[in-house]
């Protein structure tokens, strides 16, 4: 069997006759190459293929699953009896409801594949690493360089016993550099990458230049007195704020009674600047796709309005549990954001930077509250302090402590301009009144 | 399967490689979670392949394959000369130390095969824990999930040096989380158990020592308070020192991240690093042990590494290549997650050794400070020595006494600063408190452990809510 729709097709069939009330059967075929750099040159070439069934069947709402990495036709078949057997042990669910219905079609995402990626050859990721060398050269001859170029490829299809049946093809190519520069005991180091569905779209041009350059001005990096003040949160950083918060907002925490937005629905738990989008239908995007883990359709869902928390993140056990809509977020094996995108801001950068006489500046870094106390403490891997206006010096051993609630109503700006990658349009954010720990 | 493996070793050698390794790495596992008294999940899952490896034009290559026939596994030696000769450059030769051949089977030691326990055991055991639990405060108990997973692991090792290694391990573990809530407030902790062994980890659990041990700390902590912001004195308990020693000390000595150039330690072999109270080693060798190994993916023997002794760094650990690059002797520390993935250099069961002093006396000395225990995770930022790691819990010591509970916070550090501030170490000692414990580094998820003694840091980063 070489057409994966059919191979899931198979499992469903296997798994039903063995007693199963549901099955959903996902399947993956795909390739991938990549090239490593290790302090300045090319040192591994490594390719891989990659394939494998996963099987969820379902007996008064108890769960069997199982995976396999081979996609032979009694491979496929020894996975569905498993699953089946599985399902006979494992507890009923009354919550359980139904696997998703077909829906008759599924919205169009456009460029998710470029069929140039295959013809991609190993000389030509290290065609780039080799440039991306000699850009950070060109900025400091002594640079530790770093890195990695990478491309994949591959197809994936999900059928389920009540009718769904569904196939997308992803490519994606990628590059990374990451440069170190040591004086004596002083460590300067700072990454860079570009990462893209297509080819055309591919253009690590200049990230080792910027990454060199970043990386020396983290070098001198100096302790800081803590206190509570502005923090300026990059566009390497901004945007994983509104996608952790989403993230917390998936129906599973909410209906296990273990998240701090339990009672939130509704409510305002941002400042009113912020309005945050679940987009998975962003041509080219990396977490876009015309349906979910399950094979239901995707759609743009608003998470966060003027502030106001407007939705959870559902798959199909958790909405019909909650008797709710199915927003198309499943992973068959829980909830998950794909794009982010949050409304912008008027005032540039720098401008929101210029107005903080005291702050911090985080240039990488993410906040990852506890999921059931909301609370944050989190380690400042790459800041600078802001002093009178401006970006002063890098900082070391800061952490940043609040609750996450109170964060996000702190939050007084958004950038108007940003980063952009594929599916992310990334802004800087800045959060007023942070417990800053400093070592100083 | 070794006479595929013979076979492409001596195709491999006959294409003029300077060296090369194929392994077949074939595993079995299961799992079953269950979410508030009902197995929700019961999985299992299985793979199988091969992973080819060559050095050819002095470079790495490698490729994969899923299948598990002759023809596969030549096309894959093929696709790796062709990978490592894309990946040439002049003036680069990657070399690999000499080692004579090791020829060995190592079968997996256990007392109740795991694969032979009916599921329905199986999830009765974890049903019992659970339940238990529930019972220490039905009222206050919002969330609990609870876990087993087993997995069967056989690893066939052939390179161009004549070594033929095949590694068996079984190895069994539990989890449990326990999240509570009063009002507005919810907290959670959790316990774990594993061995490199079969079922009778589960049979000889008790839950007053496990599950319920979870409730009451989750019970517990609903009356904690936020930790406090700042620098304090810290004295680390047993239960997070050795995640500490993993984050802060250990991946900063795997000579592939030295080698890299993104390690701290690099070029400071033979100088003081740390406190001369700190003496780190890390052990592959110690029987039963989650980290524990007898062969690493190169089959080369593992080994007790001497990483730092009275403070003084003595050396790291080695892969082939590294132990090649540092003219050092190769001390078994490559490790591979699955076929598909290269050997990288990873750590076993790394401890900080114990001292002298009781742990009474550690904590009397400490007039306004932290005891922090229940390590949850952490990372580290190799080349600028920058870490972070997590408490579940904790205690202020307020005039060398116990004082307020305190809920779970992360801590932060520069290694250099933080080794050389330890000025305690206690002589009592746990050699395994990150029972089951994985390391992710270079996405590879790995077995590891950890553990020490109590140890008194001078100052540490304490980022709370306070």
């Amino acid at each position: 069997m070489e057409n994966l729709v059919e191979i899931a097709e198979y499992g469903c069939e296997v798994a039903k006759k063995e007693g199963a009330e549901f099955v959903d059967v996902g399947v993956h075929s795909g390739m991938g190459m990549s090239v490593d750099v290790e302090r300045g040159a090319v040192k591994h070439g490594d390719t891989a293929v990659s394939s494998g069934v996963s099987v969820r069947a379902f007996i008064k709402g108890g769960m069997g699953f199982t995976g396999a990495s081979s996609l032979k036709k009694e491979d496929v078949r020894g996975a569905a009896l498993k699953a089946a057997a599985l399902a006979k042990v494992a507890q009923p669910d009354p919550d359980f409801v139904s696997l998703p219905e077909p829906s008759g079609s599924y919205p169009v995402v456009e460029k998710l594949w470029d069929d140039n990626i295959r013809g991609v050859s190993a000389g030509k990721l290290v065609g780039y690493l080799r440039r991306s060398i000699e850009e950070v050269k060109s900025v400091r001859g002594d640079a530790i360089i770093n890195g990695g170029a990478g491309l994949g490829h591959s197809e994936s299809a999900i059928a389920n016993s009540l009718g769904i049946r569904a196939s997308i093809k992803g490519s994606s190519i990628r590059m990374s550099t990451s440069v170190t520069f040591k004086e004596g005991d002083d460590v300067g180091t700072y990454f860079d990458f570009d990462n893209s569905r297509l080819l055309p779209d591919f253009n690590p041009s200049g990230i080792g230049v910027n990454a060199a350059k970043m990386a020396l001005k983290f070098l001198g990096a100096r302790h800081i007195q803590g206190g509570v003040m502005p923090v300026v949160f990059g566009p390497l950083s901004g945007l994983s704020i509104f996608r952790v918060i989403c993230w917390n907002a998936n129906a599973e925490d909410i209906q296990r009674n273990r998240s701090y937005l339990i009672g939130k629905k509704g409510a305002q738990i941002a400042s009113d600047i912020v309005t945050v989008v679940d987009d998975p239908l962003i041509p080219a995007g990396m977490g876009s796709g015309p349906f979910d883990g399950e094979g239901f359709p995707h759609s743009r869902l608003t998470v966060i309005e003027k502030g106001v928390l407007k939705t959870w993140l559902h798959n199909s056990y958790t909405a019909n549990k909650g008797k709710e809509k199915n927003t198309g977020n499943s992973t068959r094996g829980g909830t998950s954001i794909t794009n982010t995108v949050v409304s912008l801001g008027t005032k540039t950068e720098k401008e929101l930077i210029s107005e903080i006489k005291d702050g911090l500046y985080v240039a990488v870094g993410s906040i990852f509250p506890n999921p059931q106390s909301g609370d944050i403490s989190e380690t400042v891997d790459w800041g600078f302090k802001i002093e009178n206006g401006e970006i002063a010096y890098p900082v070391k051993n800061v952490m940043i402590g609040m609750h996450m609630l109170e964060f996000m109503k702190n939050i007084d700006a958004i950038s108007s301009d940003f980063r952009e990658e594929p599916g992310a349009i990334m802004p800087s954010v800045r959060v007023r009144d942070v417990r800053v720990a400093g070592g100083k | 399967m070794k006479d595929i493996l013979e076979a492409i070793r001596d195709r491999a050698k006959k294409k003029g490689v300077s060296f090369m390794d194929a392994r077949f790495v074939e595993n079995e596992s299961t799992s079953i979670s269950l979410q508030d008294g009902k197995a929700d999940k019961v999985s299992s899952g299985k793979s199988a392949g091969i992973g080819v490896r060559v050095i050819s034009s002095g470079a790495w290559g490698f490729a994969t394959t899923n299948e598990t026939a002759l023809k596969s596994a030549e096309d894959c030696l093929d696709q790796a000369i062709s990978m490592a000769d894309a990946s040439a450059e002049k003036g680069r030769v990657v070399e690999v130390a000499k080692v004579s051949p090791v020829i060995d089977a190592v079968k997996a030691k256990f007392e109740i095969d795991p694969r032979s326990v009916p599921f329905k055991e199986k999830v009765d055991k974890v049903v019992m824990f659970e339940s238990e639990a529930r019972k220490v405060a039905p009222e206050k108990i919002s969330n609990t999930i609870a876990g087993y997973g087993d997995i069967w692991q056989r690893e066939v090792i052939c390179n161009t040096y004549g070594t033929l290694v095949e590694n068996e391990y079984v190895r069994t573990h539990t989890y449990i989380m326990v999240v509570t809530k009063e009002g507005a407030l919810r907290q959670r902790a959790s316990e774990h158990d594993a061995i490199v062994g079969g079922f009778e980890l589960i049979r000889r659990i008790e839950p007053e020592n496990f599950s319920v041990k979870a409730a009451k700390r989750a019970v517990a902590l609903l009356s904690a308070k936020r930790a406090p912001s700042g620098m304090f004195p810290v004295l680390l308990h047993p239960d997070i020192v050795g995640l500490f020693t993993h984050e802060a000390i250990g991946h900063n000595a795997e000579a592939d991240g030295v080698m890299a150039g993104v390690s701290i330690l690099e070029g400071r072999v033979g100088q003081k690093v740390a406190s001369e109270l700190v003496t780190i080693v890390d052990d592959a060798t110690i029987e039963g042990m989650w980290g524990s190994y007898k062969y690493d993916s190169e089959g080369v023997p593992g080994r007790r590494r001497v990483l730092v002794e009275n403070g003084v760094l003595k050396g790291f650990m080695h892969s082939l290549e590294t132990a090649a690059k540092f003219n050092a002797e190769p001390n078994g520390s490559a490790r591979a997650q699955n076929f598909n993935n290269r050997p990288i250099v990873r750590m076993s069961n790394t401890n900080i050794q114990p001292g002298k002093q009781p742990y009474a006396e550690l904590l009397k000395s400490i007039d306004n400070g932290v005891m922090l225990t229940k390590g949850l995770g952490g990372y580290v930022n190799p080349n600028k020595g920058q870490f972070t790691f997590s408490a579940g819990e904790g205690w202020m010591i307020r005039k060398g006494e116990l004082a307020e509970h305190i809920r779970d916070v992360n801590m932060s550090g520069i290694l250099l600063e933080t080794l050389q501030k330890i000025d305690g170490v206690s002589k009592e000692y746990d050699p395994d408190t990150l029972k089951g414990g994985m390391c992710g580094k270079g996405g590879q998820g790995m077995f590891v452990g950890a553990g020490g003694p109590y140890v008194r840091v001078k100052e540490l980063m304490i980022g709370g809510q306070e």
